[in-house]
């Protein structure tokens, strides 16, 4: 009955468009008075959940991310890429992909990166006579990468839910295989349905226009260095190395790139606010929420479910894959991530699934999802910058999904992929 | 609309404005303490013991700003596939019933996070030698906002303005703050 009460409610109030972090809120504090609770505990819950150190990590790299969109360092990286990879059939796909990859390394922020990526390409392939769909497509597609490559927030998210036990330099540093392989698989995608449209070809500009783009490019890009190298050699923690990205942004988009104004700066600093504030306070309240399930032993319960069903692991990663993808497509990614993971992780630890990986495979379900309807928000900005509907969209994207799926089921049930590489760290 | 209510609208939009401007500069004042306990790490060789708390206070204030002003300005995220299907009158009493959620909740907020400030202002938080009430102040400051601005928005829809007609055509909100990035690079 208790567990009735707290998902009934949040479904309830969650289907009437009631927002995410209220229905969070709300349901727990049903259910601590149903259950005859101090209802006290709901808000010092709320209050303990936000009040993390490691969590001021969201709103720096947040912040980070846009400051860099503003400030021109995305531009630069479009026209690197351009050089490099243009000159392959369907070259402004590539390019696309290209620029996705490493400025998803920068920002790591999915509608962040389809908003600024699709902004600066998507006009551009459609005057060059690439279709409307292609363009948002590989947009759209290629914007999750930032979900899997460093510095990304989502895994930060993750490993809070987890109890703060899993270390971030380890799920960094495992997302990055999937995430070139991710790449990869759609610039493969993008080739083939570029031939098969006959979209152009651009002519190569040379190797040392390649090289003088790729040092007008090379302050933006070693923040990648600088946050991998950072986090991952123990030098500084995610969360100061998440201030000395909002700092070296700065300094590079107003001293270096000189683009930044105070306008673009007020600008960059409100959207900061707005988006960490909803993310944010969605994790304080799953902080009461996310208590109540394991007070009511909700995984457990869980367990004892699935082993009714199988015990072969495989089949239970499968019939997890299919319920996060399912629940991905309905729900934004951040509180997906905070509610599933202490009902999924201790299911996939009783399995034998390493928490690393398994936080890969979450985010790479979760990520697909910001990619379909009902709920996509990636989708959503690609398909507005483009001008086309979701509809028109969904027609022509089953070859990028067909991508994303077979690279879900290579990360899934390869644990290697995502595990040999902070091995090989230790 | 009337003039009274004109007046209130105008008076709860600065109240808004402040709180972001707030909250923006919590943000740089975050960065900046997170940036000196860098400095002293690394540079001084001695960790200063208020930065690591002082930054987590500044982040709640940050945050309750934020939403609160989420609430007014309609930002936060939500389920919103049934309110695109709907009648028009149908979304509106699904709207009213999500401000009221939020309203009560807010109520709610500022009760209980009363009782927390009292409940451990007698203690003291050593790094920063202030009560350990100021940790809650954050929520019940956050909590009457999100009263105010919900309220706001009922009485608003009660007095028949067309406040659910302007959300019908925007973008979902998260959507729009992105869209506006991207049209400027466009």
């Amino acid at each position: 009955m208790e567990i009735l009460i707290l998902f009934g409610v949040f479904t309830l109030l969650m289907l009437i468009g009631t927002p995410i972090a209220f229905c969070l809120g709300v349901s727990s504090f049903a259910t601590v008075l149903y259950l005859g609770l101090p209802p006290l505990v709901v808000f010092q819950r709320l209050n303990s959940g936000m009040s993390v150190f490691s969590l001021l990590a969201i709103p720096f790299f947040i912040y980070a991310g846009d400051l860099m969109v503003r400030g021109g360092i995305a531009q630069k990286i479009v026209a690197f890429a351009a050089s490099l990879v243009g000159h392959i059939r369907g070259g402004l796909g590539q390019v696309n992909i290209v620029t996705a990859t490493l400025f998803g390394g920068i920002s790591g922020s999915a509608v962040a990166e389809a908003a600024a990526v699709g902004g600066l390409m998507i006009p551009q392939m459609k005057a060059r006579g690439y279709g409307a769909d292609y363009a948002v497509n590989v947009t759209s597609m290629a914007a999750l990468i930032a979900l899997l490559l460093p510095p990304s927030h989502n895994m930060i998210i993750y490993s809070i839910s987890a109890g703060g036990k899993i270390s971030i330099a380890d799920l960094f540093t495992a997302g990055i295989i999937p995430g070139l392989l991710y790449a990869a698989a759609l610039m493969v995608t993008a080739y083939f349905v570029a031939r098969s449209r006959g979209y152009p070809t651009e002519a190569f500009p040379g190797f040392q226009a390649v090289g003088r783009f790729f040092v007008i490019s090379l302050p933006g890009l070693l923040l990648i260095a600088i946050i991998f190298g950072g986090v991952r050699s123990g030098v500084f923690t995610a969360t100061e190395s998440s201030c000395i990205a909002v700092l070296y942004a700065l300094a590079v988009t107003m001293f270096v790139y000189r683009q930044m104004t105070w306008n673009d700066f007020k600008h960059a600093t409100f959207g900061a606010v707005r988006t960490t504030a909803m993310v944010l306070l969605i994790i304080g309240m799953a902080g009461a929420f996310s208590w109540l399930m394991a007070f009511l032993r909700v995984p457990a319960a869980l367990v004892a479910w699935m082993n009714t069903i199988s015990e072969n692991p495989i089949i239970i990663l499968l019939l997890i894959n299919v319920l996060m993808l399912v629940l991905g497509t309905f729900m934004d990614m951040g509180p997906t991530i905070i509610i599933c993971t202490p009902i999924f992780l201790p299911v996939a630890i009783a399995y034998g699934i390493d928490p690393v990986h398994f936080g890969v495979i979450m985010i790479l379900n979760f990520g697909i999802g910001l990619n379909t309807p009902p709920v996509g928000a990636v989708q959503f900005v690609a398909c507005a910058v483009g001008k086309i509907s979701v509809w028109e969209s969904m027609r022509s994207i089953w070859p990028f999904y067909g991508a994303g799926l077979v690279v879900l089921g290579l990360v899934t049930y390869i644990p290697a992929l995502s595990l040999w590489l902070p091995g090989a760290f230790k | 609309m009337s003039a009274a209510l004109r007046r209130l609208g105008g008076f709860l939009g600065g109240v808004s404005t402040l709180s972001l401007w707030l909250a923006g500069i919590g943000l740089v004042a975050m960065t900046a303490m997170v940036a000196w306990q860098v400095f002293c790490r690394y540079v001084l060789n001695d960790s200063p013991s208020w930065t690591e708390p002082g930054a987590v206070m500044l982040m709640s204030w940050f945050i309750f700003l934020g939403a609160a002003v989420g609430v007014r300005e309609n930002y936060h995220l939500g389920f919103d596939v049934l309110l695109y299907v709907l009648p028009k009158s149908g979304k509106k009493w699904l709207r009213m019933i999500s401000d009221l959620v939020a309203f009560a909740f807010g109520n709610g907020m500022v009760w209980y996070g009363s009782q927390l400030v009292a409940l451990t202002w007698g203690t003291t938080l050593p790094a920063l030698g202030i009560s350990g009430g100021w940790d809650y102040v954050p929520l019940v400051a956050g909590g009457a906002l999100v009263c105010l601005f919900s309220l706001e928005r009922i009485v608003l829809r009660l007095s028949g303005e067309p406040i659910d007609d302007i959300l019908d055509d925007l973008p979902p909100a998260e959507v729009a703050a992105e869209l506006d990035t991207a049209n400027l690079k466009a």
